[in-house]
């Protein structure tokens, strides 16, 4: 929606822009990837971006799994979701970067974590692209009408809280970055029908239970803190848990960062109040 | 089978991409657990198919299937009937699928293998809405509720028709086994699943399964909104087995708007129909009792 | 060997309990029925080892089959028509998934008008699916193609399903003299099923169908077409098998008669083939160079063999019991597709559908314009309706 709304913005200031997401099948909380494309003149191009003049992250856990600067112009710019200064952001390259803690603005501005229309906001600012008054007329627009007015107004004003905080600078790649190989068989190596048959392949295990390769502890934006003195183990949580993230030990409970995706029914769940959740 | 003794092994493996506080993935992970490893699975379009195998990955940790969206009881049948001619009929041969899947587009093929009392257990969770296509109304969407084919508009708000009722359609059928279950209740749940693989022939399965995307609840809220459904009587809790229907859990007939209030989908209902809601409610609870007591 | 007089029906269920099917699955029809019916008294009499199961739709008549056969067990359904049309979203899960279901196609005109005579235009929109499909013209034909059907579905070059068709009553209600090749020979002719891929086995942990992004969706299709290409082979080595075996040869893709030195030929499916052949031997009685070309794989097309006919012939008529409306007999764009470059006269005949007729007077109208066409070199009109009031002659 992000990626539309910032079309929608572009366009109401007289430019063409087109806008997509890449994978319509995730869940929500699972990183997507969308593209936007802002022209003067008619965009014929129906392809996926390669080279990106400016890289939007939501989520800046993603920077140790995605090369998020792959394809990135020279003298493009990147805008990290974080707390950080943009000096503090490390993508590898030397590079424009913007920040804001767009994940605090909308708990603040919307109650919940949906950081997509701060992020425009601070886009705004960071580029300039697009006026943060065009940029609220887009929001109330695509969040308008589909979320109704009331949360159409919320998002524009995430938004312009957000395009105060945001901060420019710029950053010094220390680290590389690599992006996550995948499993790319060729027409030899794909087993026939695409049956999902138990391999161990250069980018990891795939088939029956391979899903454990997916950590999706990064979608997570509250985590539980659990007190083991409290714990009465009940296995409720345990039970409880979509994720299957908390282990059984003998006088505790483990869990398992690395998949929890911060949903908070162990703690809302607990009667001897063992877990609550924290940022 | 009591909860601590429920097996660690996750036969529906962590990483899966359901989202989070997702209700789905709460009963799959641990109705695998109770069924065991000497299940085959077959699934239809919907949002498990989506968050269990998305290739070359998958959270099934047992043979998986996926074939269409309405045929999910007929490929059931299918493999049911080539475990048979294998020898290998103690593997227990599990359909499972949406309310969309099951209530509307696959009640032909259910209905087909009900009848002929084909050799499977059907799980149906039931998230009531199209989940995984965005969150289109179904037959089994409660009366009132937001969907994004039944929008909060100007002039009609919310879906007009009341929900349809799968467990005493399934019991219409006189199978082995029909019961409904809910992630809400631990101990009721894993007896139900226990039972079900423990018996032979058609077996079916409801389970109330909150979505926390669909129904615009606080992920956090997934299982007290399971709970709060069986309280106020908008989720019977019961069981059919050969014919003998028995009530698990009597509501505590707790005010619906308990129930409505913290779902976002139920926002918009004006007094007058959260009134026909709780009076369909009264008359359901009235009629399920009323059932048991005649089929002893 | 016993010859016995019976229908295209009767072939077609016999072939499946020769060929030691374990489940079928099926939904009756007109003009299918009796093989359901042949195939539910083979079982409850105990001739048939075979888990029968009278689903409630062709849907799921296709959707079990499916789901049988990626269980590991040999599977066969029939159907005409309608039931086809109910399978559809079907039929491409099956070749996608590379099972070697089988399947018999008793031909019928699809709705509307409502009609349950012989016409092909129910599997036209099945071209693609997927599925091998091979048209028969006469009884014996039929059963000795389902044994065939087993073999090259099976084969681990293939791996895709197969339909055998035949024509609406003309075969499935008409009794010949056929054959009925006993068990002890066509078990020496269709080996003991093996599955040709992963399949669901609590034994040993595989997934049959998963929802796929677009990093692997190529490959698969290639995969497939590549399967559907080296079917080719195979079916030209199990008719050689075939023939070796049983003193029956049916031809591979295609079947020629009187090509070799004809003027005109008539490329025509099904049971008009039959019909044809006998126009050809009174005309070329009558010093008259006409051939036939009994197109008997619909898919895979025999690609190359057309062009070879192309390249020998005057003229090249196309027969039709189908039609692509507004443009012509599917049969005829293919073949047309399959000579590209080769400049001679095709014609395009239309006929026989909602079980109309095919006279021989109507083949041999057909011949006259091709001869006249490969006189002329000149083609006057592509596509002709034959038989058809207030448009023909
Ligand atoms: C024949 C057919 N029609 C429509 C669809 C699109 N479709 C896929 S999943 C789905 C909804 C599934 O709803 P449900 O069964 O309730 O499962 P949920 O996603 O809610 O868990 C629809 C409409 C389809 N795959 N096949
Ligand atoms: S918050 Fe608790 S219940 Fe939710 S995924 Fe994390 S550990 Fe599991
Ligand atoms: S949309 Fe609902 S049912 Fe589907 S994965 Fe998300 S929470 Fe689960
Ligand atoms: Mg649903």
């Amino acid at each position: 929606m992000a990626a539309q709304a910032l079309a929608s913005s572009a366009h109401s200031e007289g430019g063409y822009a087109t806008a997509f997401p890449f994978f319509g099948a995730e869940r929500r909380g699972a990183p997507v990837l969308a593209f936007t494309r802002i022209d003067e003149k008619r965009v014929y191009r129906k392809t996926q971006v390669y080279e990106p003049d400016y890289v939007v992250v939501l989520d800046e856990s993603l920077l140790d799994t995605v090369n998020v600067v792959e394809g990135l112009k020279e003298g493009g710019m990147v805008l990290v979701n974080s707390s950080k200064q943009p000096a503090e952001v490390d993508v590898g390259i030397d590079v424009k970067m913007a920040t804001v803690d767009a994940t605090s603005v909308a708990l603040e501005v919307l109650k919940q974590p949906a950081t997509n229309s701060s992020i425009l906001g601070a886009l705004s600012k960071a580029t300039g692209l697009v006026s943060i008054e065009s940029i609220e007329k887009g929001i109330l627009q695509v969040f308008g009408d589909r979320l109704g007015p009331k949360i159409g107004e919320k998002n524009a004003k995430a938004a312009r809280v957000a395009y105060d905080r945001t901060l420019v600078g710029e950053s010094h790649g220390k680290r590389e970055l690599k992006s996550a190989e995948k499993w790319l068989p060729d027409v030899k190596e794909l087993p026939i029908g695409v049956a999902g048959v138990p391999m161990s392949t250069s980018a990891g295990a795939v088939g029956p239970g391979s899903f454990v390769e997916n950590k999706t502890g990064t979608w997570k934006v509250f985590r539980p803190e659990y007190d083991t003195e409290k714990c009465t183990m009940c296995n409720f949580c345990w039970f409880y848990c979509p994720e299957g993230c908390i282990y059984r030990k003998e006088d505790h409970m483990d869990f398992d960062m690395d998949y929890c995706k911060g949903c908070g029914i162990c703690a809302n769940e607990c009667p001897a109040d063992a877990i609550r959740m924290v940022r | 089978m009591k909860l601590k003794d429920l097996p660690d092994e996750e036969l529906f493996t962590r990483g899966h991409t359901a989202c989070a506080g997702c209700g789905a993935a709460i009963a799959v992970r641990n109705l695998m657990k109770v069924l065991g490893p000497n299940t085959m699975v077959v699934n239809p379009a919907c949002c498990l198919l989506i968050f269990g195998a998305t290739y070359p990955y998958l959270a099934w940790k047992v043979p998986f299937h996926h074939v269409a969206f309405e045929n999910t009881a007929a490929c059931a049948t299918g493999m049911s009937r080539a475990m048979k001619v294998l020898g290998k009929d103690e593997t227990l041969i599990m359909g499972i699928a949406g309310d969309g899947g099951t209530a509307d587009i696959g009640i032909q093929a259910l209905s087909g293998a009900a009848e002929r009392n084909e050799n499977m257990l059907y799980v149906m969770y039931d998230n009531e809405a199209y989940m995984n296509t965005g969150i289109q109304r179904s037959g089994s969407t409660p009366f009132g509720a937001w969907t994004t084919t039944t929008p909060v508009g100007k002039v009609k708000a919310g879906k007009s028709n009341f929900k349809k009722d799968m467990p005493l359609i399934m019991m219409a059928h006189n199978v082995p086994y029909v019961a409904t279950a809910s992630v809400g209740h631990i101990q009721d749940f894993i007896r139900k699943f226990e039972k079900a693989k423990s018996m032979k022939g058609f077996r079916y399965i409801q389970v109330f399964t909150p979505c926390p995307t669909g129904w615009r609840h606080d992920t956090a809220k997934t299982v007290e909104i399971a709970k709060l459904a069986v309280d106020t009587g908008m989720w019977t809790l019961y069981e059919s087995e050969n014919g003998k229907v028995t009530i698990s859990k009597k509501p505590k007939m707790t005010p619906v708007a308990e129930y409505l209030k913290p779902q976002g989908r139920f926002r918009h209902m004006s007094e007058e129909d959260v009134k026909s809601l709780q009076d369909w409610v009264m008359k359901k609870w009235e009629a399920d009792e009323k059932y048991a007591q005649c089929r002893q | 060997m016993v010859s016995k007089i019976c229908t295209g029906n009767y072939s077609a269920a016999y072939g499946s309990m020769r060929s030691r099917v374990r489940t079928v699955a099926a939904y009756p029809i007109t003009p299918q029925t009796f093989i359901v019916e042949h195939i539910s008294e083979f079982v409850n009499n105990g001739e048939m080892d075979c888990e029968y199961i009278e689903v409630e739709s062709e849907h799921s008549a296709m959707s079990a089959c499916v789901s049988a056969s990626a269980s590991g067990v040999r599977t066969f359904t029939a159907t005409s028509s309608q039931g086809l049309a109910l399978m559809h979203e079907i039929l491409p899960i099956a070749s996608g998934m590379r099972l070697p279901v089988v399947m018999a196609v008793v031909n019928r005109a699809i709705a509307s008008p409502i009609n349950i005579w012989v016409e092909h235009n129910d599997i036209m929109p099945e071209r693609d699916s997927g599925w091998m499909q091979v048209f028969c013209d006469n009884n014996q034909e039929v059963l000795d193609m389902v044994l065939q059907a087993y073999r090259i579905a099976e084969d681990r070059r293939v791996s895709l399903p197969m339909t055998v068709c035949l024509d609406a009553f003309i075969l499935s209600h008409t009794v010949e003299p056929v054959d009925l090749i006993e068990q002890a020979d066509a078990d020496r002719f269709v080996p003991r099923y093996k599955p040709t891929g992963p399949i669901l086995d609590p034994d040993d942990v595989n997934a049959v169908g998963v929802f796929t992004p677009p990093d692997y969706v190529m490959e698969c299709r290639w995969q497939t077409d590549k399967a559907m290409r080296s079917a080719v082979e195979v079916i030209g080595e199990v008719n050689a098998a075939f023939a070796k075996q049983f003193g029956r040869d049916h031809g591979g893709l295609i079947d020629p008669y009187m090509v070799d030195d004809a003027d005109a030929v008539l490329i025509t499916m099904g049971t008009a083939s039959s019909t044809a052949h006998e126009v050809v031997d009174d005309m070329r009685a009558e010093g008259k160079k006409v051939g036939l070309v009994k197109l008997r794989f619909w898919r895979p097309y025999p690609m190359t063999e057309m062009r070879a006919i192309a390249e020998k012939v005057k003229a090249v008529g196309v027969f039709d019991r189908a039609v692509s409306f507004g443009v012509g007999g599917p049969s005829f764009i293919e073949f047309k597709s399959a000579v590209f470059g080769i400049d001679l006269p095709v014609l395009n005949f239309i006929g026989g559908l909602g079980g109309r007729d095919v006279s021989l007077a109507d083949i041999r109208y057909m011949y006259d314009k091709l001869l006249d066409a490969a006189k002329t070199g000149e083609v006057r009109r592509d596509v002709t309706w034959v038989g058809t009031r207030g448009v023909s002659q």
